[in-house]
């Protein structure tokens, strides 16, 4: 390493900077539509170095070593455009607005590229639209906005994260993308200010992410943060906003009266006398609501501000925010909150060197309730506990139920006594320097940090739901006898040095040529601390700290602690050719390395190619005076996805916990040996990707449509394939499975005035369609997606079929009589009332191997739509979004416990004869096991969601000018506003536990309808 | 000249970088070991030792290559699928497979024999490994041979449990390389041959009970050794081996019957005096599904349900109720009864565990607060499991007696385990005297019952006997079938056809 920083020094030294005075040209940059002065516009000589910016008045001076010098105009937003002057003759230039947004650059890995350019398949959010709508978090910006990107939330509590999938499923393991924010890959973008984002491009075909080589198999995000321009004028932005969160839905269950009813005929069907408290239904009336008792209305505020300058060597961007958000559930029990500080500077350094400072500081603090299991959350308890139990007793105690035992503890105790905090510290910074060492080839080298600390406290305080001391009737659960704490620390620190040089030139035949090439290190390090111990002295969380313990006890105190190191290498280069207007060609090649990688593949390769053409160079196409652009891309390339791969999964580590008891003490020894099987041929996964696609600009930027089909097969896909068990170990994953996505991609933009209205409405829908191919030897399905109150596995994934479908028995109604049950021989202990299983192999026996295809995770489709408008000072837009074709297993009950309270369903069960075709009869002992996993628990899972709607008003200049403000609009909004679904649940929005557990509902934390009110000003 | 220089310095700088990557990407985990620097010391030979106990206390595991927890417990095989008790729990389809395996409908596709074969392969690999390992360590030659004595008790062990379960199986006896994953069956009697070698080394190596420490009281000895070869002799049908081991361990003086027969299952009886092979479980806080901790799930599994916390299984069958004499102290300690007292957490009745069973299983209960303190309100239990007691050994040694010809034995052997269960009270469980011939048999078979009951046994003896077919006709057993369970049908796929499955399944 120290060579290379010689090498860098010593290039800066001989490389001394030597430039010649010209000429000067002055004028004048306006916008053509009103004719005012255009300031900030990029005016460049043509192939020189020479350079400058339009003043506040549109007014420009720049030396020109050319006579007569080409100078192109720049700017965002409009087309730019070359002009020939003389020195002395002032040059007035008009620019056009870029209404299709041809010129618009776009961020591409390592680099920008006209759109127009662009031959892969590269989605794009832009500041615009990310402010639209308040987004509480940056992968928010991204639902909706570009097709092939499913963005669902794994869960509506604050501060939980989203799931991502680009273009599909496309691994068994990590189907994440890639984050690269600023340059810098990232685990996790949750310590980003949505409000401090400047652009966001996701690549989307393996051509456009072969230049992140092995990472970019799932695609990559790129995110551009906020930086003032070059002879900007000093703006200071500060927007608010406050909102209000409710729950928008609560599901149907059964009153106490009802669950009596039903509870009494549940133990009588098993021939149990009816219990004494529920003796007399009516009596009880609509009982306790436990929907209402844990949900409640939140608050959520946040404060960002920033301010950008440039001068005409540097600009600076400086941003704060604070964003807090409570839950819907515990209110701040459920507390995210993220304080953020951003510095963004550049200075150039002379006419050849520029360099930059990228600074970001992130606290978190996080307390978080247990989510989505259907063992100990507030919404599984609040759902599945019965209505005649009240939360709280009438002397202010927290109540248990005597009707329900194992999970179901009394969840408004359990969210009183829940103490489970986070918080992280994160600090991101990378600096740059980039010097041109011929007037068209640069060198760069980034150097970038991340470094998170993250605490994580808990805190079990001791408590006893019974009525006095050691009451019999008090469940196991409602008691805990002595309290304890996990304190833990943990530390995750990367680096990364990259080095690029970067080469363009036009060529005589006026073909232009770019070449980047670069080299990048990567180190991960992470380090963790954990302690527990027991039997503190105040049940107060507040004096929650180890040393608080009374225990003394040698044993009592528990501390462990590790760390973990990988590191990464890539060389890559892409070289991109444009054939004068018509063809734009690219290709990509990148080398990988990994410590991750087993010892006999430690490097990967990854190549790609695109093309594509400009139809509006055919003369029949040009004569066409609608279509304004129209383009057509193909590509084709290979990326690897690694970040599923942990940093010793090539081998097999003597694992040191394989303990036993001796002696009469009862003290544990220490045993070791290995758990798994080592595989040294460990790698990456590839994901080869084709694509074609289109872009059309038509009718005068007013229609923009971009198609794109593609086919992305995942080959050495990673998957865990059992082993013969006389083996002993667990088996390790091996690069064996195959697994295919394809599917078709449309974005349509529309937009117009008419009269003072300006409106804009737009949609995207993917169709995708997600098939496993391969995995591996005897290719074994991997069952997942374990759901207790169906007692079984729900997930399945074989060869053939889409990822984690759902897999159960198939019925055909409820037996009507006893004589029809003992008819069907295949199921012993069915009478009337019970489920009709079918029996798919026809063997006379309802078994596993009779279970099959019940239901599809996967959409058929996914859309969003959205739709502005301005009129005069007001601004409206809606945004919608949905899925169509999902399905969800509804896995909310904890049927294994027969006392749970039901969905209001449950009054339609079958009671005698032709009662009821689809809900059996309820039975404590339920011998023909009607709950097994079966199509009665697979619902659809569409929905139609309106996301966003948002009115705003931005306050007439006169009002601004009195108060010396720039400029000030205030909005109201909603999120989350009307959803339309079929779905029984809390919400149908539901992600994913791992890769394999799609759509399945254990009690899903659903998401919040908010209300707000916020106030943009610019000073 | 100066173009030249930069594109030489580029040069230079790329070769440096590729210079400097190799090293770069080898990082070693600094935190454990790995395979390849493991089984160098005395303290690595202990570790691996002590792993292979370690798997002994897996009942509740993770099937290989899926998140699917398969409960594997002796009881399960041993008592809900003989006519000494019903499996319970929530209702029919809580644990469905052993449903259907207590009913003798049970398929290969079922969890339950996945997680059989798979913990005894995996205790399997690590004696191996250790057998293979320690060999080539230098150490203390005495230490060396009691390391490897206790892994071929413990291989033995396996095998033991492996070869009455599913009948032929394949015998590993070394750690496999990928090209030897598949393997096929080994005929039983090749099985039990080097199960009965495993003992035999075992025993030569391992010391007495009397000889080791407090703090190894645990550990395998030559008592538990020559008892489990003395079974597996049984197990065969060979009496005279059976019977010269069994009185063999009565000779030694190394371990005598509890005078109160109910202390045994509790947790003051823990490794009493007549503690052949217990697997140890301790209070482990913090229930930790599927990962392991030291304590066993027996408690909370078998425990009643509704207000008492547990899953309620293992139900004991009127059958087996009624099989205990008048007056026969042992049932009040094997089975609770309606009214009676849970211990601390209250009195037993069909209101309070919401279920309609009439007897729950006592040996594996515990009080609520003996339970451990903090973390899951479903903590391990501490209750060992009594896998061999010396009442065993005195019955095996009596039955051996009676099939060698030794009568008058046969009944004195039987009568030191009555006269323990009759603890002074001369108006029960008289001694045998006249008994002869079949009616003898059956008196030792039914002591077996009554004392041993629920431990585990009940399944195994059946078939060991031949009397499964006739016993257990009511649930379904099939003579030619269910003396053994069907071969887990994915080991069946993964082996490439080498496996075959049991004859009708």
């Amino acid at each position: 390493m120290k060579k290379l920083l010689l090498a860098f020094g010593f290039i800066g030294a001989i490389l001394a900077t030597s430039f010649s005075q010209g000429r000067m040209v002055s004028g004048t940059v306006t916008a053509a539509e009103d004719g005012l002065g255009l300031p900030g516009v990029t005016v460049v000589e043509k192939g020189t170095q020479n350079a400058t910016f339009s003043d506040i008045d549109g007014k420009f001076t720049l030396p020109v070593s050319g006579d007569p010098a080409t100078l192109v105009f720049s700017f965002i937003g409009y087309r730019s455009t070359e002009v020939s002057a003389t020195s002395n003759q002032p040059v007035n230039v008009q620019l056009d607005a870029d209404i299709a947004g041809l010129e618009e650059v776009v961020v591409i890995g390592y680099g920008n590229q006209k759109r127009s350019k662009i031959s892969g398949a590269v989605g794009t959010i832009d500041t615009k639209e990310i402010t639209s709508l308040p987004v509480l978090r940056t992968e928010q910006a991204l639902q909706g906005r570009a097709a092939g990107v499913q963005v669902t939330q794994n869960s509506g509590q604050p501060g939980s994260t989203q799931s991502i999938r680009i273009r599909g499923t496309g691994s068994l393991n990590n189907a994440e993308p890639l984050y690269v924010i600023d340059g810098i890959p990232s685990a996790g973008i949750d310590y980003l200010n949505p409000s401090d984002i400047e652009s966001i491009s996701i690549l989307k075909d393996a051509a456009s992410a072969a230049i992140y080589g092995a990472r970019g198999g799932n695609g990559v995000v790129l995110i551009t943060t906020k930086s003032g321009n070059k002879g900007q004028k000093p703006q200071i932005t500060y927007e608010s906003y406050y909102g209000v969160q409710e729950p928008w839905k609560y599901m149907a269950l059964l009153n106490a009266e009802e669950y009596a009813i039903l509870m009494n005929e549940s133990r009588s069907a098993a021939g149990l006398a009816p219990l004494e408290a529920l003796s007399n239904p009516a009596a009880l009336g609509e009982g306790f609501d436990w929907q209402d008792e844990i949900f409640q209305r939140a608050p959520m505020m946040n404060h960002s501000f920033s301010f950008t300058k440039g001068t005409k060597t540097s600009s600076t961007a400086v941003g704060g925010s604070y964003f807090t958000q409570d839950g819907i559930i515990g209110g701040e029990k459920g507390r995210f909150e993220r304080y953020t500080f951003r510095i963004n500077t550049r200075q150039d350094g002379g006419e050849r060197f520029r360099m930059g400072q990228n600074v970001n500081f992130t606290h978190l603090n996080r307390s978080a309730l247990a989510e989505n299991n259907e063992f100990a959350t507030p919404v599984g308890r609040a759902l599945n506990m019965d209505p005649i139990t009240t939360a709280q007793r009438p002397d202010g105690s927290y109540a248990y139920s005597t009707f329900i035992d194992s999970d179901i503890a009394n969840p408004a105790n359990q969210i009183a006594l829940n103490n489970d905090f986070w918080t992280t510290n994160r600090f991101v910074g990378s600096t740059f320097a980039e010097f041109d060492i011929l007037s068209n080839l640069k060198f760069r080298s980034t150097m970038s940090v991340d470094l998170s600390l993250g605490s994580h406290r808990i805190f079990y305080p001791s408590y006893d739901l019974g009525i006095g001391e050691n009451d019999p009737e008090r469940p196991a659960y409602e008691f805990r006898p002595v309290n304890s704490l996990v304190l833990g620390e943990n530390k995750w620190s990367n680096w990364q040095w990259e080095n690029t040089v970067d080469y363009s030139k036009e060529l005589n035949n006026g073909d232009d040529l770019q070449v980047i090439a670069g080299y990048s290190a990567l180190n991960n390090l992470s380090t963790n601390f954990y302690g527990s111990r027991d039997s503190l002295a105040s049940n107060d969380v507040l004096f929650a700290y180890l040393s608080n313990s009374m225990n003394t006890a040698e044993q009592a105190p528990t501390a462990n602690g590790g760390i973990s190191e990988s590191a990464f290498i890539g060389q890559f280069v892409r070289v991109n050719y444009s054939l004068g207007e018509a063809w734009s060609l690219a290709g990509t090649v990148r080398r990988d390395g990994s410590s991750r990688f087993g010892r006999n593949n430690r490097y990967g390769i990854f190549p790609s190619f695109s093309a594509a053409y400009n139809m509006t160079e055919l003369p029949w196409v040009a004569e066409k005076d609608w279509i304004d652009f129209w383009k057509l891309r193909a590509s084709w390339g290979q990326n690897g996805n690694a970040d599923g791969i942990g940093n010793f999964d090539y081998t097999s580590l003597i694992y040191n916990g394989l303990n036993y008891t001796f002696g009469s003490e009862q003290v544990q020894v220490n045993g070791a040996g290995p758990i798994n099987t080592s595989n040294p041929d460990l790698k990456w996964e590839t994901v080869e990707q084709t694509n074609v696609g289109i872009d059309a600009d038509l009718y005068k930027g007013k229609l923009n449509i971009v198609a794109d089909y593609f086919i992305k097969n995942t080959n050495d896909m990673l998957a865990v394939v059992p082993l013969p068990g006389v083996v002993g170990f667990l088996p390790s994953a091996t690069n064996v499975a195959s697994a295919r996505n394809s599917g078709f991609e449309f974005m349509v933009n529309h937009r117009n005035q008419k009269g003072l209205v300006e409106y804009e409405i737009g949609g995207n829908i993917s169709f995708i369609r997600n098939e496993v191919t391969d995995l591996g030897e005897g290719g074994q399905p991997i069952s997942t997606g374990s759901v207790f109150g169906i007692g079984d596995l729900v997930a399945y994934t074989e060869i053939g079929q889409p990822m984690a479908y759902f897999y159960g028995y198939e019925t055909a109604g409820i037996f009507q009589t006893d004589e029809e049950a003992a008819a069907y021989e295949a199921l012993p202990n069915a009478q009337a009332g019970d489920v009709i299983f079918v029996d798919q192999n026809g063997d006379g026996v309802i078994d596993s191997d009779d279970k099959t295809m019940i239901g599809n995770p996967h959409p058929d489709f996914t859309y969003g739509f959205n739709a502005s408008a301005n009129y005069k000072s007001f601004d409206f837009s809606l945004f919608l979004q949905g899925t169509y074709g999902n399905e969800i297993l509804n896995g909310v009950f904890r049927y294994d416990l027969n006392t749970t309270n039901l969905p209001v369903e449950a009054l339609e069960r079958w009671t005698g004869e032709g009662t009821s075709d689809w809900y059996p009869r309820i039975s404590h002992s339920d011998p023909n096991q009607n709950n097994r996993i079966s199509d009665r628990f697979v619902e659809d899972g569409s929905f139609l969601r309106v996301k966003n709607v948002q009115l705003g008003y931005t306050l007439p200049e006169s009002v601004m000018q009195r108060l010396q403000i720039g400029k000030c609009r205030v909005y109201v909004a909603a999120s989350n506003l009307f959803t339309f679904t079929k779905y029984s649940g809390l919400d149908p929005e539901i992600g994913t536990r791992g890769t394999l557990e799609i759509g399945i509902d254990r009690g899903f934390y659903p998401a919040a309808r908010s209300f707000m009110a916020g106030v943009n000003v610019n000073f | 000249m100066k173009q030249q220089k930069t594109l030489f310095m580029i040069g230079f700088l790329a070769v440096s970088l590729v210079a400097c990557k190799q090293e770069f990407l080898d990082i070693t985990p600094l935190v454990g070991s790995t395979e390849a620097n493991y089984y160098l010391t005395p303290e690595d030979a202990e570790a691996a030792t002590i792993a292979c106990y370690n798997n002994l206390q897996q009942e509740v595991t993770n099937i290989q290559g899926s998140a699917q927890l398969a409960p594997h417990f002796r009881w399960y095989f041993g008592d809900i699928c003989s006519d000494d008790s019903f499996k319970g729990g929530s209702g029919d389809g809580d644990e469905p497979d052993l449903f259907l395996f207590e009913n003798f409908q049970g398929n290969s596709s079922s969890k339950l024999l996945l997680g059989e074969w798979q913990v005894a392969y995996r205790g399997i690999a690590y004696c191996n490994l250790a057998l293979n390992n320690i060999p080539n360590i230098e150490m203390d030659p005495t230490e060396k041979a009691r390391y490897l004595g206790e892994a071929a008790f413990i291989r033995a062990y396996w095998y033991f449990n492996l070869v009455t379960v599913f009948g032929d199986v394949p015998l590993i006896l070394n750690n496999l390389s990928p090209s030897e994953y598949q393997q096929g069956r080994t005929p039983a009697a090749e099985v039990w041959a080097q199960i009965e070698a495993d003992l035999t080394a075992a025993r030569e190596a391992l010391p007495k009970r009397s000889a080791i420490s407090v703090g190894e009281i645990g550990r395998a000895t030559w008592g538990a050794a020559t008892a489990l070869l003395a079974k597996a002799h049984a197990y065969q049908g060979e009496w005279q081996p059976c019977n010269d081991l069994c009185m063999d361990i009565i000779a030694s003086q190394e371990y005598f019957l509890d005078p109160d027969y109910a202390n045994i299952f509790t947790e003051a009886g823990e490794n009493g005096p007549g503690s052949i092979w217990e697997i140890q479980y301790m209070n482990a806080s913090g229930g930790n599904w599927g990962n392991q901790l030291e304590g066993t799930f027996t408690n909370v599994w078998q425990r009643a349900r509704g207000q008492f916390g547990g899953y309620g299984f293992n139900i004991p069958e009127q059958g087996f109720v009624d099989e205990f004499e008048n007056g026969d102290p042992r049932l009040a300690a094997t089975v609770f009864q309606v009214g009676d007292q849970m211990g601390d957490r209250g009195t037993f009745t069909l209101e309070a565990t919401g279920m309609p069973h009439l007897y729950y299983p006592k040996k594996f209960f515990i009080n609520a607060s003996d339970e451990a303190p903090v973390g899951d309100p479903n903590p391990h239990g501490y209750s060992n499991d009594r896998v061999i007691r010396y009442a065993d050994v005195l019955l095996f040694a009596a039955e051996s007696a009676f099939y060698i010809g030794d009568e008058a034995l046969a009944r004195q052997l039987t009568n030191i385990v009555r006269a323990r269960a009759r603890n002074n009270n001369s108006a029960i469980l008289p001694n045998l005297s006249a008994e002869t011939g079949q009616d003898l048999l059956d008196a030792i078979l039914h002591e077996r019952r009554v004392e041993l009951g629920l431990e585990g046994h009940r399944f195994f003896d059946l078939v060991r006997q031949g009397r499964a077919a006739e016993e257990l006709a009511d649930l379904g057993f099939t003579a030619g079938v269910n003396e053994v369970f069907p071969i887990p049908e994915v080991e069946i796929t993964l082996s490439g056809g080498l496996i075959t499955q049991n004859n009708g399944y």
